[in-house]
Protein backbone atom coordinates (compact mmCIF):
# COMPACT_ATOMS: atom_id res chain seq x y z
CA UNK A 1 0.00 0.00 0.00
CA UNK A 2 1.42 3.71 -0.97
CA UNK A 3 0.68 6.07 1.46
CA UNK A 4 1.61 9.72 1.88
CA UNK A 5 2.73 9.00 5.33
CA UNK A 6 6.02 7.43 4.79
CA UNK A 7 5.54 4.86 8.19
CA UNK A 8 2.90 3.32 6.45
CA UNK A 9 4.28 2.96 3.01
CA UNK A 10 7.04 1.04 5.32
CA UNK A 11 4.99 -1.26 6.36
CA UNK A 12 4.55 -3.06 3.19
CA UNK A 13 0.62 -4.03 3.66
CA UNK A 14 -0.30 -6.15 1.12
CA UNK A 15 -3.52 -5.25 -0.22
CA UNK A 16 -4.61 -8.30 -1.44
CA UNK A 17 -4.22 -9.84 2.23
CA UNK A 18 -6.93 -7.17 3.48
CA UNK A 19 -10.28 -9.84 4.31
CA UNK A 20 -7.76 -12.18 6.20
CA UNK A 21 -7.16 -9.12 8.91
CA UNK A 22 -11.02 -8.97 9.54
CA UNK A 23 -11.93 -10.73 12.75
CA UNK A 24 -15.18 -12.45 13.47
CA UNK A 25 -15.79 -11.90 17.27
CA UNK A 26 -15.43 -8.32 18.96
CA UNK A 27 -11.78 -8.92 21.17
CA UNK A 28 -12.64 -5.69 23.30
CA UNK A 29 -10.83 -5.88 26.38
CA UNK A 30 -12.52 -5.59 29.67
CA UNK A 31 -13.09 -1.85 30.57
CA UNK A 32 -11.48 -0.35 34.11
CA UNK A 33 -12.57 2.78 36.16
CA UNK A 34 -9.77 5.22 36.91
CA UNK A 35 -9.90 7.82 40.08
CA UNK A 36 -7.49 10.69 40.12
CA UNK A 37 -6.31 12.64 43.46
CA UNK A 38 -6.47 16.31 41.54
CA UNK A 39 -4.19 17.44 45.16
CA UNK A 40 -2.94 16.57 48.43
CA UNK A 41 -5.97 15.85 50.62
CA UNK A 42 -8.23 16.14 48.26
CA UNK A 43 -11.41 13.10 47.16
CA UNK A 44 -10.34 10.71 44.29
CA UNK A 45 -12.51 11.89 41.93
CA UNK A 46 -14.12 9.39 39.11
CA UNK A 47 -12.14 10.11 35.58
CA UNK A 48 -13.06 7.39 32.77
CA UNK A 49 -12.56 3.90 31.78
CA UNK A 50 -10.06 2.32 29.82
CA UNK A 51 -9.57 -1.00 28.56
CA UNK A 52 -7.44 -3.33 29.83
CA UNK A 53 -6.17 -6.74 30.81
CA UNK A 54 -5.53 -6.86 33.92
CA UNK A 55 -5.37 -4.61 36.83
CA UNK A 56 -1.61 -3.84 36.37
CA UNK A 57 -2.18 -2.67 32.81
CA UNK A 58 -5.19 -0.99 33.48
CA UNK A 59 -2.97 1.32 35.49
CA UNK A 60 -0.27 1.84 33.21
CA UNK A 61 -2.70 2.76 30.25
CA UNK A 62 -4.93 5.09 33.10
CA UNK A 63 -1.75 6.98 33.93
CA UNK A 64 -1.48 8.35 30.15
CA UNK A 65 -4.58 8.62 28.92
CA UNK A 66 -5.96 10.34 32.44
CA UNK A 67 -2.98 12.31 33.83
CA UNK A 68 -0.98 13.12 30.96
CA UNK A 69 -1.79 16.84 30.75
CA UNK A 70 -3.12 17.70 34.66
CA UNK A 71 -0.88 17.37 37.38
CA UNK A 72 -2.53 15.16 39.98
CA UNK A 73 -0.86 13.38 43.28
CA UNK A 74 -2.62 9.74 42.87
CA UNK A 75 -4.63 7.72 40.95
CA UNK A 76 -6.79 4.45 41.92
CA UNK A 77 -8.00 1.90 39.01
CA UNK A 78 -10.62 -0.80 39.90
CA UNK A 79 -12.27 -2.95 37.56
CA UNK A 80 -15.89 -1.78 36.24
CA UNK A 81 -17.39 -5.06 37.37
CA UNK A 82 -16.72 -4.87 40.87
CA UNK A 83 -18.04 -1.79 40.98
CA UNK A 84 -22.06 -2.10 42.68
CA UNK A 85 -24.29 0.91 41.12
CA UNK A 86 -27.27 1.98 42.51
CA UNK A 87 -30.28 3.29 40.67
CA UNK A 88 -29.94 6.90 39.24
CA UNK A 89 -32.68 9.57 41.09
CA UNK A 90 -33.76 12.47 39.32
CA UNK A 91 -33.06 15.83 40.83
CA UNK A 92 -33.21 16.49 43.80
CA UNK A 93 -34.00 13.07 45.19
CA UNK A 94 -31.65 11.64 47.71
CA UNK A 95 -31.23 7.98 46.62
CA UNK A 96 -30.04 6.65 49.93
CA UNK A 97 -33.98 7.74 50.68
CA UNK A 98 -34.74 4.09 48.59
CA UNK A 99 -31.49 2.10 50.25
CA UNK A 100 -33.30 0.55 53.32
CA UNK A 101 -30.69 -0.70 56.13
CA UNK A 102 -29.47 -3.58 56.76
CA UNK A 103 -27.92 -6.38 59.16
CA UNK A 104 -24.56 -8.16 58.42
CA UNK A 105 -25.32 -11.47 57.00
CA UNK A 106 -23.05 -14.01 57.77
CA UNK A 107 -19.89 -13.15 55.87
CA UNK A 108 -16.80 -12.01 56.74
CA UNK A 109 -16.41 -7.91 56.97
CA UNK A 110 -14.67 -6.52 54.52
CA UNK A 111 -13.66 -2.96 53.25
CA UNK A 112 -15.50 -1.22 50.60
CA UNK A 113 -14.71 2.24 49.01
CA UNK A 114 -17.84 4.39 48.47
CA UNK A 115 -18.14 6.87 46.07
CA UNK A 116 -20.89 9.45 45.96
CA UNK A 117 -22.59 11.70 42.63
CA UNK A 118 -24.17 14.71 43.92
CA UNK A 119 -24.85 16.07 40.32
CA UNK A 120 -25.75 15.08 37.28
CA UNK A 121 -22.90 15.80 34.67
CA UNK A 122 -20.25 15.49 37.31
CA UNK A 123 -18.22 12.72 38.24
CA UNK A 124 -18.37 10.20 41.41
CA UNK A 125 -16.60 10.84 44.45
CA UNK A 126 -14.67 8.86 47.06
CA UNK A 127 -16.62 9.84 50.33
CA UNK A 128 -15.03 7.38 52.39
CA UNK A 129 -14.94 3.44 53.47
CA UNK A 130 -17.15 0.75 54.97
CA UNK A 131 -16.82 -2.30 56.37
CA UNK A 132 -19.52 -4.55 54.87
CA UNK A 133 -20.24 -8.21 54.53
CA UNK A 134 -21.75 -7.43 50.70
CA UNK A 135 -22.28 -5.16 48.45
CA UNK A 136 -25.87 -4.23 49.59
CA UNK A 137 -24.57 -4.42 53.22
CA UNK A 138 -21.60 -1.70 51.60
CA UNK A 139 -24.76 0.49 50.36
CA UNK A 140 -26.49 0.38 53.69
CA UNK A 141 -23.35 0.94 55.77
CA UNK A 142 -22.85 3.72 53.07
CA UNK A 143 -25.95 5.27 54.06
CA UNK A 144 -25.60 4.98 57.96
CA UNK A 145 -21.89 6.85 57.56
CA UNK A 146 -22.46 9.48 54.64
CA UNK A 147 -25.89 10.51 53.98
CA UNK A 148 -26.75 13.45 55.58
CA UNK A 149 -29.65 14.60 54.32
CA UNK A 150 -28.20 16.64 51.20
CA UNK A 151 -29.11 14.40 47.97
CA UNK A 152 -26.68 12.20 46.70
CA UNK A 153 -28.30 10.98 43.34
CA UNK A 154 -26.33 7.40 43.12
CA UNK A 155 -23.55 5.66 45.01
CA UNK A 156 -20.79 3.48 43.95
CA UNK A 157 -19.71 0.51 46.00
CA UNK A 158 -16.75 -1.48 45.33
CA UNK A 159 -14.08 -3.47 47.55
CA UNK A 160 -11.03 -2.04 48.59
CA UNK A 161 -9.15 -5.43 47.75
CA UNK A 162 -9.94 -5.04 44.44
CA UNK A 163 -8.53 -1.24 43.90
CA UNK A 164 -4.80 -1.16 42.46
CA UNK A 165 -3.76 2.01 44.54
CA UNK A 166 -0.96 4.73 43.54
CA UNK A 167 1.93 4.51 46.21
CA UNK A 168 3.63 7.01 47.96
CA UNK A 169 6.65 6.30 45.84
CA UNK A 170 4.54 6.21 43.01
CA UNK A 171 4.01 10.25 43.32
CA UNK A 172 7.09 11.17 41.26
CA UNK A 173 6.18 10.07 37.86
CA UNK A 174 3.78 12.83 38.00
CA UNK A 175 6.46 15.37 38.83
CA UNK A 176 7.29 17.06 35.95
CA UNK A 177 4.22 17.19 34.36
CA UNK A 178 3.19 20.89 35.16
CA UNK A 179 6.44 21.87 32.76
CA UNK A 180 5.12 19.86 29.83
CA UNK A 181 3.31 22.74 28.40
CA UNK A 182 3.67 21.61 25.27
CA UNK A 183 1.07 19.13 25.32
CA UNK A 184 -1.50 22.06 25.92
CA UNK A 185 -2.71 23.90 22.97
CA UNK A 186 -2.69 27.52 24.48
CA UNK A 187 1.16 27.08 25.19
CA UNK A 188 1.58 27.14 20.88
CA UNK A 189 -0.58 30.57 21.09
CA UNK A 190 -1.73 29.86 17.63
CA UNK A 191 -4.87 32.43 17.94
CA UNK A 192 -2.14 35.24 18.04
CA UNK A 193 -0.29 33.48 15.65
CA UNK A 194 -2.90 33.52 13.22
CA UNK A 195 -4.33 37.31 14.04
CA UNK A 196 -0.51 38.55 13.59
CA UNK A 197 -0.68 36.46 10.46
CA UNK A 198 -4.06 38.21 8.81
CA UNK A 199 -2.36 41.80 10.18
CA UNK A 200 0.84 41.58 8.27
CA UNK A 201 -1.06 39.68 5.22
CA UNK A 202 -3.34 43.04 5.02
CA UNK A 203 -0.88 45.38 5.45
CA UNK A 204 1.45 43.58 3.21
CA UNK B 1 34.97 23.28 34.28
CA UNK B 2 38.23 23.03 35.94
CA UNK B 3 39.61 22.09 32.87
CA UNK B 4 39.78 22.12 28.89
CA UNK B 5 39.51 17.65 28.62
CA UNK B 6 36.98 17.30 31.21
CA UNK B 7 34.75 19.89 29.31
CA UNK B 8 35.01 17.74 26.20
CA UNK B 9 34.53 14.37 28.13
CA UNK B 10 31.18 16.32 29.57
CA UNK B 11 30.31 16.99 25.83
CA UNK B 12 30.49 13.63 24.36
CA UNK B 13 28.40 12.17 27.89
CA UNK B 14 25.60 14.64 27.05
CA UNK B 15 25.87 14.28 23.29
CA UNK B 16 25.67 10.44 23.84
CA UNK B 17 22.48 10.60 25.88
CA UNK B 18 20.71 13.28 23.99
CA UNK B 19 21.10 11.86 20.77
CA UNK B 20 19.91 8.03 21.86
CA UNK B 21 16.54 10.27 23.25
CA UNK B 22 16.18 11.95 20.35
CA UNK B 23 16.45 9.11 17.65
CA UNK B 24 14.18 6.68 20.29
CA UNK B 25 12.01 9.21 20.53
CA UNK B 26 11.40 9.90 16.98
CA UNK B 27 11.44 6.08 16.50
CA UNK B 28 8.55 5.09 18.65
CA UNK B 29 6.95 8.25 17.74
CA UNK B 30 6.41 6.32 14.18
CA UNK B 31 4.00 4.10 16.18
CA UNK B 32 1.63 7.46 16.95
CA UNK B 33 -2.09 6.91 15.53
CA UNK B 34 -1.08 2.73 14.40
CA UNK B 35 -0.45 1.63 17.59
CA UNK B 36 -2.07 -2.06 18.73
CA UNK B 37 -4.89 -0.76 20.95
CA UNK B 38 -6.09 3.13 21.74
CA UNK B 39 -4.70 3.32 25.48
CA UNK B 40 -1.18 1.63 24.32
CA UNK B 41 -1.26 4.35 21.35
CA UNK B 42 -1.22 7.06 24.19
CA UNK B 43 1.07 5.71 26.45
CA UNK B 44 3.99 5.14 23.93
CA UNK B 45 3.55 8.29 22.28
CA UNK B 46 3.25 10.16 25.27
CA UNK B 47 6.69 8.53 26.45
CA UNK B 48 8.03 9.16 22.99
CA UNK B 49 7.20 12.77 23.66
CA UNK B 50 8.58 12.46 27.05
CA UNK B 51 12.13 11.47 25.15
CA UNK B 52 12.01 14.32 23.21
CA UNK B 53 11.68 16.60 25.92
CA UNK B 54 14.85 14.88 27.66
CA UNK B 55 17.27 15.08 24.83
CA UNK B 56 16.36 18.90 24.47
CA UNK B 57 16.83 19.44 28.19
CA UNK B 58 20.03 17.72 27.57
CA UNK B 59 20.53 19.79 24.35
CA UNK B 60 19.87 22.72 26.36
CA UNK B 61 23.08 21.79 28.67
CA UNK B 62 25.25 21.43 25.61
CA UNK B 63 24.50 25.21 24.27
CA UNK B 64 24.98 26.45 27.96
CA UNK B 65 28.72 24.63 27.43
CA UNK B 66 28.68 26.67 24.17
CA UNK B 67 27.07 24.02 21.35
CA UNK B 68 24.62 25.35 19.47
CA UNK B 69 21.13 26.35 20.06
CA UNK B 70 18.95 22.56 20.11
CA UNK B 71 16.98 22.73 16.97
CA UNK B 72 20.06 23.83 15.27
CA UNK B 73 22.33 20.28 17.10
CA UNK B 74 18.86 18.17 16.37
CA UNK B 75 17.44 19.08 13.30
CA UNK B 76 20.99 20.44 11.38
CA UNK B 77 23.63 17.77 11.84
CA UNK B 78 24.01 14.67 9.23
CA UNK B 79 24.10 11.12 10.53
CA UNK B 80 28.27 10.66 11.57
CA UNK B 81 27.67 13.52 13.78
CA UNK B 82 25.16 11.87 15.79
CA UNK B 83 26.45 9.74 19.37
CA UNK B 84 23.30 7.76 19.97
CA UNK B 85 24.10 4.03 19.72
CA UNK B 86 23.18 1.92 16.92
CA UNK B 87 20.33 0.00 18.21
CA UNK B 88 18.26 2.92 18.62
CA UNK B 89 18.20 4.11 14.86
CA UNK B 90 17.21 0.66 13.91
CA UNK B 91 13.65 0.62 12.12
CA UNK B 92 10.39 -0.04 14.58
CA UNK B 93 10.22 -3.49 13.31
CA UNK B 94 7.06 -5.38 14.85
CA UNK B 95 5.39 -3.87 18.10
CA UNK B 96 7.57 -7.03 20.26
CA UNK B 97 10.80 -5.14 18.37
CA UNK B 98 10.04 -1.65 19.43
CA UNK B 99 8.56 -3.34 23.47
CA UNK B 100 12.28 -5.17 23.54
CA UNK B 101 13.85 -1.92 22.60
CA UNK B 102 11.99 0.00 25.23
CA UNK B 103 12.26 -2.64 27.71
CA UNK B 104 16.09 -2.93 27.33
CA UNK B 105 16.70 1.05 26.56
CA UNK B 106 15.10 2.66 29.02
CA UNK B 107 16.34 0.17 31.89
CA UNK B 108 19.33 1.52 31.13
CA UNK B 109 18.37 5.04 30.79
CA UNK B 110 16.63 4.86 34.45
CA UNK B 111 20.28 3.98 35.70
CA UNK B 112 21.77 6.06 34.00
CA UNK B 113 20.01 9.17 35.34
CA UNK B 114 20.27 7.51 38.94
CA UNK B 115 23.57 7.36 38.33
CA UNK B 116 24.07 10.88 37.12
CA UNK B 117 21.93 12.19 40.23
CA UNK B 118 25.27 12.32 42.09
CA UNK B 119 27.05 13.85 39.06
CA UNK B 120 29.53 16.04 40.15
CA UNK B 121 28.92 18.32 37.31
CA UNK B 122 25.78 19.49 38.98
CA UNK B 123 23.34 21.15 36.51
CA UNK B 124 23.70 17.09 35.02
CA UNK B 125 22.71 15.82 38.58
CA UNK B 126 19.79 18.35 38.70
CA UNK B 127 18.09 17.42 35.41
CA UNK B 128 19.06 13.32 36.46
CA UNK B 129 17.19 13.81 39.67
CA UNK B 130 14.18 15.35 37.98
CA UNK B 131 14.04 13.09 34.94
CA UNK B 132 14.52 10.25 37.11
CA UNK B 133 10.83 9.95 38.08
CA UNK B 134 9.64 10.63 34.50
CA UNK B 135 11.81 7.62 33.72
CA UNK B 136 10.26 5.35 36.55
CA UNK B 137 6.83 5.05 34.84
CA UNK B 138 8.61 4.54 31.62
CA UNK B 139 10.29 1.11 32.83
CA UNK B 140 7.27 -0.01 34.89
CA UNK B 141 5.78 0.22 31.59
CA UNK B 142 7.81 -1.58 29.83
CA UNK B 143 8.75 -4.22 32.46
CA UNK B 144 4.77 -4.91 32.79
CA UNK B 145 4.42 -5.66 28.90
CA UNK B 146 7.75 -7.98 28.91
CA UNK B 147 6.45 -9.97 32.03
CA UNK B 148 3.07 -9.53 30.58
CA UNK B 149 3.70 -10.64 26.96
CA UNK B 150 6.47 -12.93 27.94
CA UNK B 151 4.09 -15.46 30.15
CA UNK B 152 1.12 -15.37 27.93
CA UNK B 153 0.93 -17.45 24.48
CA UNK B 154 3.37 -19.42 22.46
CA UNK B 155 2.77 -16.49 19.64
CA UNK B 156 3.59 -14.00 22.26
CA UNK B 157 7.04 -15.67 23.80
CA UNK B 158 8.86 -16.81 20.83
CA UNK B 159 8.04 -13.33 18.71
CA UNK B 160 9.38 -11.26 22.10
CA UNK B 161 12.22 -14.07 21.61
CA UNK B 162 13.11 -14.01 18.15
CA UNK B 163 13.12 -9.50 19.23
CA UNK B 164 15.22 -10.33 21.80
CA UNK B 165 18.07 -12.54 20.09
CA UNK B 166 18.36 -9.75 17.52
CA UNK B 167 18.20 -6.92 19.91
CA UNK B 168 20.89 -8.20 22.45
CA UNK B 169 24.27 -7.43 20.01
CA UNK B 170 22.90 -3.78 19.30
CA UNK B 171 21.89 -3.15 23.28
CA UNK B 172 25.47 -4.03 24.09
CA UNK B 173 26.54 -1.32 22.03
CA UNK B 174 24.09 1.31 24.69
CA UNK B 175 27.34 0.93 26.87
CA UNK B 176 30.18 1.60 24.00
CA UNK B 177 33.29 2.97 26.15
CA UNK B 178 33.76 6.81 25.37
CA UNK B 179 37.12 8.01 24.66
CA UNK B 180 37.02 9.83 27.64
CA UNK B 181 36.15 6.74 30.21
CA UNK B 182 38.82 7.64 32.79
CA UNK B 183 37.98 11.53 33.09
CA UNK B 184 34.52 11.26 33.64
CA UNK B 185 34.95 8.45 36.46
CA UNK B 186 37.81 10.26 37.84
CA UNK B 187 36.51 14.02 38.20
CA UNK B 188 33.17 11.96 39.50
CA UNK B 189 30.96 13.05 36.65
CA UNK B 190 29.91 9.68 35.68
CA UNK B 191 30.39 6.53 37.78
CA UNK B 192 31.29 4.37 34.22
CA UNK B 193 29.65 2.54 31.13
CA UNK B 194 31.15 -0.91 32.34
CA UNK B 195 29.27 -0.26 35.93
CA UNK B 196 26.08 0.98 34.01
CA UNK B 197 26.23 -2.88 31.62
CA UNK B 198 26.72 -4.59 35.05
CA UNK B 199 23.49 -2.66 36.95
CA UNK B 200 21.76 -3.05 33.70
CA UNK B 201 22.26 -6.61 33.03
CA UNK B 202 21.31 -7.72 36.37
CA UNK B 203 18.09 -5.65 36.22
CA UNK B 204 17.41 -7.14 33.09
CA UNK B 205 17.59 -10.85 33.68
CA UNK B 206 16.19 -10.51 37.24
CA UNK B 207 13.00 -9.41 35.01
CA UNK B 208 13.40 -11.78 32.45
CA UNK B 209 13.29 -14.36 34.93
CA UNK B 210 9.99 -14.03 35.68
CA UNK B 211 9.11 -14.59 32.09
CA UNK B 212 9.71 -17.53 29.25
CA UNK B 213 12.40 -15.53 27.41
CA UNK B 214 15.79 -15.76 28.16
CA UNK B 215 19.31 -14.46 26.96
CA UNK B 216 21.21 -16.87 25.67
CA UNK B 217 25.05 -16.02 26.78
CA UNK B 218 26.25 -13.44 25.02
CA UNK B 219 29.58 -12.66 23.52
CA UNK B 220 30.68 -8.96 23.58
CA UNK B 221 32.64 -9.37 20.79
CA UNK B 222 29.42 -9.12 19.52
CA UNK B 223 28.28 -6.08 20.24
CA UNK B 224 27.02 -3.37 17.88
CA UNK B 225 29.63 -0.53 18.39
CA UNK B 226 30.14 2.46 16.64
CA UNK B 227 27.88 4.77 16.90
CA UNK B 228 29.27 6.61 19.95
CA UNK B 229 32.07 7.27 17.24
CA UNK B 230 29.50 8.58 14.54
CA UNK B 231 29.41 5.10 12.79
CA UNK B 232 25.95 4.31 11.80
CA UNK B 233 23.61 2.03 10.46
CA UNK B 234 22.15 2.67 6.86
CA UNK B 235 18.75 3.68 8.60
CA UNK B 236 19.83 6.68 10.39
CA UNK B 237 19.96 8.90 7.64
CA UNK B 238 17.05 8.67 5.94
CA UNK B 239 15.36 8.98 9.62
CA UNK B 240 17.43 12.37 10.12
CA UNK B 241 15.57 13.15 6.59
CA UNK B 242 12.23 13.04 7.78
CA UNK B 243 12.81 14.35 11.16
CA UNK B 244 14.26 17.64 9.70
CA UNK B 245 12.12 17.70 6.52
CA UNK B 246 9.89 20.42 7.69
CA UNK B 247 12.27 22.60 9.76
CA UNK B 248 14.62 22.59 6.48
CA UNK B 249 11.56 24.33 4.24
CA UNK B 250 12.17 27.40 6.39
CA UNK B 251 14.66 27.16 8.96
CA UNK B 252 13.60 30.63 10.05
CA UNK B 253 9.98 29.91 10.71
CA UNK B 254 8.52 30.82 14.67
CA UNK B 255 6.70 27.56 16.03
Amino acid sequence: MKSLDPRITRWQVDESNRESLEKEHLDQLVTYEVFLQMKEGKAYEHVGIVHASDLDMAFLFAKEQYSRRYTCTGMWVVATEMVTVTEFTDLEENVYDSISTMAAEGNELQSYEVFHLTKRGKQHKHVGQVKAASPEHAQSEAKKHFDDGRPVLNVWVAPSNEFLFSKEEDKVIWSTLHEKTHRDVISYKAADKIKAFKERSQHG
Amino acid sequence: MDSHLNELALKELLYRIADDLLILGHRNSEWTGIGPLLEEDIAFSSMAQDKIGQSLALYELLHQLGEREPDVVAFMRNADQFHNCQFVELPIGGYEFSLIRHFLYDHSLFLRFQALSNSSYEPLAALSRKLVGELRYHVLHASTFIKQLGTATEESISRLQSSLNEAIPYSLGIFEPSPYEKELIDDGIFSGEQELFHQWWSVVNEILGKTALEISQVDQELAKTGGRLGQHTEHLQPLLDEMSEVIKLDPSAEW
